[in-house]
């Protein structure tokens, strides 16, 4: 068996199960790449994964037991927690809260969606007020005890947890970011009282001030633990029976790998693993050489995630929103828009010309799947454009019926006074258009100017608008990378293990902590997450300080990196405060020196770097690919013919000059009027864009 | 060398293609707006509570988007830059404006609003607009609501359109002025640079899209998203049946003895349109209660607004149904010089509530329970763990309830009309470390929701012990000590705010909405037992299952 590492076997096996597919993706140490596919299985999915994996043995002509007898590691995407959420279909969970304080979560701090919809109803809390069981303690901010632990509300508390068989229970005790000493004593009774209860700590999960964060994300923890550990067991137990003796590991929402024990620990960190998988392959091509400067354009069937990459690195957010909840973990910064290949195209109640939210999903799906659909989607308007071919769409895989796609935008060309070739093409323009402008505030949100990066396109749709959507930007460059269809799958196997610590570190006078405090603090953060990933695997550590601070009574803070800094060297305290200002300055243009700086947040992120494969070798000097076909094609008005080239087929090197089109089994790109592109012989379509008239 | 401006198409060219893309660029300008405003605003009460609006505004000084941020705020704005455009009918490309004045287009002093006019061709086309709640304005009590003010000149800071900068650039003479004039000067200079960052965001964002499509034809889509919304109201509003209904909602008290001062509103619908008529509302008071011109056509515009679908985009278009008549003279329209700082609130929501019982008896379904009054509280003292840092804290926790409507029970500590729900508190452990408080308790309070088919939201249960280091000093701006929010359609009130004061000794008195100076010593405790939301509909057609639900979750 190889290493606790995973980097002594022949294959490196990505798993992303995503909504209708499993995606496997097998590495082996020549670099060659193979993919294979199988039904997702939403009621277990290890079930599918299993499947999956035997597709991927008998593409590689190996029984499965070989090669997993051959595997160094499997890194694994799921969408267990993500989907207990949407679904609500958790845990039965209750709440132990400091007396006084129940009813944090449910409050929102005062915060409803929606500013002028005065008439939708407040939606259901995961823990109901009932099981949102009172403790009476109470810290103060600086950690000192006001009131201890009291026995008794503890026992009525826990006789409430077993009367009710509750599975599973959140701690949330004002303060316990200072100490969780409290929070500790009560999980400590709980064991001893309810053997097999699934226990989170708030203090554990996120051992921060801001008690909604903390509170929130410690009950979508509890709510979703039980499910994702039950199903991490069964898959580490299904992959064990067919002859898997190596590592599992787990995408988790920032974007590195973690243990299969650790996934679990912390489920709640799992609850971005699906869109992981893409962004952590923009990282590994962006190393490669696309541009260290990327967004991320992943545009599916009923949406658009969008991720920025700059300087090489995935940007992380403070924490999202997922189902309604709030989990304030580090996580990837990814912004999804509500409008995909499968958008309906209708009149809003307003009478303008909308695409989306409203999808026409799997099923019916477009019109011209031919199931019963009758609205235009974005897809249609792509094939009646000439954009699509019908007889080649997911490799000849699915049919498209172009004269029902032609009906259904004919009807809504019909309500706006246009011709149906205008109106599919105002369709694939609003779509465009709507997706340039959601770029656009995501990225004034981190306060990057996007058009120095370049638009990597990649998921089944993204190919026909990227460049459209790159020049509206202001981009000069849209990559598409060959490989799209596996690339979550395989991008789980370009990124390291990582473990993410931060802890609050307000001090009470106000201003920063000196010298030797903040020394301690990141020492001690340090010490211990590498200490947690030294754990899961016999290479080298590394890791990366960075804070959360801001001015006097601002409330929200800045990242601020710290790495760079000489931390022995007096004067630490002062150069953490320059940091700070500066980068106050770079993101909102102005800093105030005279002002009081407040560090709120210590963090540290552990990275042990996995092995990775050696990239395969580009295909020897080939000729030019030829088009296999020409297609009538409608743009700006005008209809062209446009040569079709096969992607797999094309050479490095090859150039090509737009209008044309470049399919693949998974998605098609259009060169607009102006673009050109090259094939990079590392393995992505290469577009220059024509800048936006005007 | 000059480039020559590339051909651009004739606005007969505005196809509903361009249409759509234009509508949606423009409000995501605005959304853009509003988050480099949320992300680099200086003060707690802008980037946690999120007190501010974002509009674009046409030459013609016309609603064409706004941010979806402050209700309140949503009809005021084009008022604003009708000042600015009369003041400065030589405003530059490169010119930033700023007013606060009540009477000269503003709301109320503390919110600023900042100006950026955008040109294309040597005309102005646009005006970029963001309005936002300073924590400190000057005049006699610090955070602005001053209840013992009898004319506009004890409220604080009064800025009429001035001409902050020119050519890109602002007066640092002027700044030091206006910052000179407030209590916390670094707060007024971080918000105000934010804003004005902000601002010039939409310029930045215009500039090229006029550039693209040319003025005439921005112009043509500008006037067809007006057009469009105008006939998505109309549609709305056609829909429901003719008739004069009237409402009133009342005023506690003025903070100068006169009690329940009556706002009236007669509402007539006849087609597709709304006459609100408000002159039959009680005359101005001594106190802050009144409001502005501008606060009450906003107020107006919110009503209409929460009446109808929410999907209706908020701008020039969507308000052409509604005609408002009203009276100089009364607590809805002061004459100039009268206070009216606490009028974004009060009595805002007073004519909100006063339009949404009126319009009960005309679409029922669409009319709501009334959202709770604001009952603001602000300490000035020290903490002993920060010498020479005096602290100013303004309760925002404990809100009171959401109205019930035909769509469910209300959110529970959601707020106000004015905001609903767009108003944040902050963390309690965060106030604690930063502030001489300690949150005993912090939670829903049962039965302060009005009974109701739907029931209100619950409000706020807070109990704050005082740490300070020597004694501080409080003030109360609100509303809504005697009064609850409206039952409609047989629903029943919520319960009013009930704020106590608790010595140390035991002692405890309710503490009035409108006070100034009241001494607090440590060990004092601040009881905050906050109104519910109204109830919708006869409580006695409420399922019997959901009566059993608040009762098992200790709401009842």
């Amino acid at each position: 068996m190889s290493g606790p590492g995973g980097d002594g076997g022949e294959f490196r096996i990505g798993v992303d199960v995503g909504g209708t597919f499993t995606d496997v993706v097998g590495i082996a140490t020549d670099g060659a790449e193979t993919l294979a596919k199988a039904a997702s299985t939403p009621h277990d999915q290890s079930e599918g994964v299993l499947a999956g994996l035997e597709n991927l043995a008998a593409e590689l002509n190996l029984p499965l037991a070989e090669l997993l007898g051959r595997t160094a590691r499997v890194v694994h995407g799921t969408t267990v927690a993500t989907n207990a959420l949407l679904e609500r279909r958790g845990a039965r969970v209750a709440m132990l809260a400091t007396e006084g304080h129940r009813d944090v979560v449910e409050m929102r701090e005062g915060l409803k969606p929606e500013r002028y919809d005065l008439r939708m109803p407040p939606p259901a809390p995961l823990v109901p007020r009932r099981l949102r069981l009172p403790v009476r303690e109470r810290l103060r901010a600086d950690g000192s005890v006001l009131a201890p632990l009291d026995p008794d509300s503890l026992a009525r508390a826990i006789g409430v947890l077993r009367d009710e068989a509750v599975e599973s229970v959140a701690v949330c005790f004002l303060h316990s970011w200072r100490d969780g000493r409290h929070e500790r004593e009560a999980a400590a009774a709980l064991r001893a009282a309810l053997p097999g209860l699934h226990i989170t700590l708030s203090s554990d999960v996120l051992p921060q001030v801001k008690e909604f964060e903390r509170f929130s994300t410690a009950t979508v923890n509890a709510y979703v633990g039980p499910a994702v550990g039950r199903y991490l067991d069964r898959l580490a137990a299904r992959l064990e029976g067919a002859g898997y003796g190596g590592p599992l590991f787990v995408i988790l929402s920032h974007g590195g790998v973690a243990p299969v024990a650790e996934a679990a620990r912390l489920a709640v960190g799992t609850a971005l693993s699906g869109p992981a998988g893409g962004v952590a392959a923009a990282v590994a091509l962006a190393e490669r050489g696309v541009a260290p400067d990327l967004v991320t354009f992943d545009m599916g069937g009923t949406s658009t995630d969008i991720a920025l990459v700059t300087g090489g690195e995935a940007a992380l957010g403070r924490g999202r929103d997922v189902a309604g909840e709030r989990i304030a973990l580090e996580s990837l910064d990814i912004v999804t828009l509500g409008a995909g290949g499968g958008s309906v195209a209708h009149l809003g109640p307003g009478g303008t010309l909308q695409v989306g939210p409203r999808s026409a999903g799997a099923v019916p799906g477009p019109a011209c799947y031919g199931a019963g659909g009758a609205e235009p989607t974005v897809t249609d308007a792509n094939l009646v454009l000439g954009l699509l071919d019908p007889g080649n769409f997911l490799g000849g895989r699915k049919a498209l019926d172009r004269g029902a796609a032609e009906r259904a935008v004919a009807a809504l060309a019909g309500r706006l006074d246009l011709g149906m070739l205008d109106c599919a093409a105002g369709i694939h323009a609003l779509v465009n258009a709507r997706m340039a402008d959601g770029v656009r505030v995501a990225t004034v949100r981190r306060g990057v100017d996007p058009r120095d990066h370049a638009l990597l396109a990649f998921g089944g749709a993204a190919g026909l608008h990227a460049g459209a959507v790159a020049s509206e930007l202001g981009l000069r460059r849209a990559v598409v990378p060959l490989f799209a269809a596996g690339l979550s799958a395989w991008g789980m196997l370009h990124t390291d293990l990582r473990y993410e610590i931060a802890r609050s570190a307000l001090d009470a006078a106000g201003g920063l902590p000196d010298d030797a405090a903040l020394r301690a603090v990141f020492d001690g953060l340090e010490a211990e997450a590498r200490a947690r990933v030294a754990g899961w695997f016999g290479g080298e550590v590394s890791a990366r300080r960075g804070a959360d601070m801001r001015y006097g009574e601002q409330v929200f803070e800045v990242a601020v990196p710290l790495d760079g800094l000489d931390w022995d060297a007096p004067g630490l305290s002062a150069r953490v405060r320059d940091a700070f200002h500066a980068r106050h300055r770079a993101l909102f243009t102005y800093d105030l020196p005279e002002e009081e700086v407040v560090l709120v947040n210590a963090r540290v992120s552990a990275m042990g770097r996995l092995p990775a494969a050696t990239p395969s070798a580009p295909p020897a000097g080939r000729a030019p690919a030829a088009p296999v076909a020409h297609r009538r094609v409608h743009l700006e008005g005008a209809a062209v013919e446009a040569p079709v080239f096969r992607f797999a087929a094309l050479a490095p090197d090859q150039a090509l000059e737009g209008p044309a089109v470049v399919e693949s089994e998974t998605t098609t790109v259009l060169l607009r009027h102006g673009d050109s592109a090259r094939m990079d012989g590392r393995g992505w379509l290469d577009i220059a864009v024509a800048p936006a008239a005007g | 060398m000059v480039k020559p401006p590339p051909p651009r198409p004739g606005p007969a060219a505005l196809d509903p293609v361009t249409l759509a893309v234009l509508d949606n660029r423009l409000r995501a300008i605005v959304e853009e707006m509003g988050e480099a405003m949320l992300r680099s605003s200086y003060s707690q009460i802008l980037n946690s509570s999120r007190d501010f609006s974002i509009a674009l505004c046409d030459a013609g000084c016309r609603l064409v988007a706004q941010a979806d941020h402050i209700p309140v705020h949503v009809g005021a704005m084009p008022w604003a830059a009708r000042a600015v455009a009369e003041a400065f009918p030589d405003a530059r490309d490169g010119d930033t404006f700023l007013l606060n004045d009540p009477y000269h287009g503003g709301s109320h002093l503390p919110d600023l609003t900042i100006l950026v006019p955008v040109f294309a061709d040597g005309a102005l086309r646009f005006w970029s607009v963001v309005r936002a709640h300073q924590s400190d304005i000057g005049g006699a009590t610090h955070g602005g609501y001053n209840p013992g003010a009898t004319e506009i000149w004890q409220e604080g800071l009064r800025v009429p359109p001035i001409r902050l900068g020119e050519d890109g650039g602002l007066r640092e003479d002027l700044l030091r002025m206006l910052a000179a004039n407030t209590r916390i000067p670094r707060d007024f200079r971080g918000d105000l640079m934010a804003m004005v960052g902000a601002a010039r965001l939409g310029r930045e964002r215009l500039s090229p899209l006029l550039a693209k499509h040319g003025p005439e034809r921005l112009d043509a889509a500008v006037g067809a998203i007006l057009d469009l919304s105008e006939r998505h109201a109309r549609r709305i509003v056609a829909g429901w049946p003719d008739g004069t209904w009237k409402g009133e909602a009342f005023l506690d008290d003025d903070g100068f003895g006169r009690e329940d001062i009556a706002i009236r509103a007669v509402v007539t619908k006849r087609g597709d349109s709304l006459t609100v008529d408000l002159s039959g509302s009680d005359e101005q008071a001594t106190g802050f209660v009144n409001s502005s011109f501008p606060n009450m056509r906003s107020a107006v515009c919110m009503a209409f607004a929460y009446l109808l679908d929410p999907e209706v985009a908020k701008n020039d278009g969507a308000f052409r149904p509604l005609e408002v008549v009203a009276r100089e003279g009364t607590v809805v329209w002061a004459r100039e010089g009268a206070p009216v700082t606490l009028c974004t609130s009060h009595c805002s929501n007073e004519i909100v509530e006063a339009i949404v019982r009126a319009m009960q008896n005309c679409c029922p379904d669409r009319a709501m329970g009334g959202w709770g009054r604001r009952f603001r509280v602000a300490i000035q003292g020290r903490d002993a763990r920060r010498p020479g840092r005096p602290f100013v804290w303004h309760l925002f926790h404990a809100r009171p309830g959401g109205g019930g409507s035909a769509g469910g029970d209300g959110w529970s500590t959601a707020g106000e009309w004015h905001s609903a729900g767009g108003l944040k508190f902050g963390s309690v452990e965060m106030a604690e470390a930063r502030f001489p408080l300690l949150f005993e308790r912090h939670e829903y309070l049962p039965g302060s929701a009005g009974e109701g088919k739907h029931r209100g939201g619950l409000g706020g249960d807070l109990s704050l012990l005082v740490e300070s280091d020597g004694p501080c000093r409080a003030n109360t701006a609100g509303d809504g000590a005697r009064h609850g929010a409206a039952g409609i359609n047989g629903g029943e009130d919520g319960a009013p705010h009930d704020y106590r004061l608790r010595r140390s000794d035991g002692g405890e008195r309710r503490l009035r909405t409108k006070e100034v100076g009241i001494a607090v010593e440590p060990g004092d405790r601040l009881l905050v037992r906050s109104g519910g939301g109204g109830g919708w509909g006869n409580p006695a057609e409420r399922d019997p299952a959901a009566r059993e639900r608040d009762r098992r979750e200790g709401l009842a």
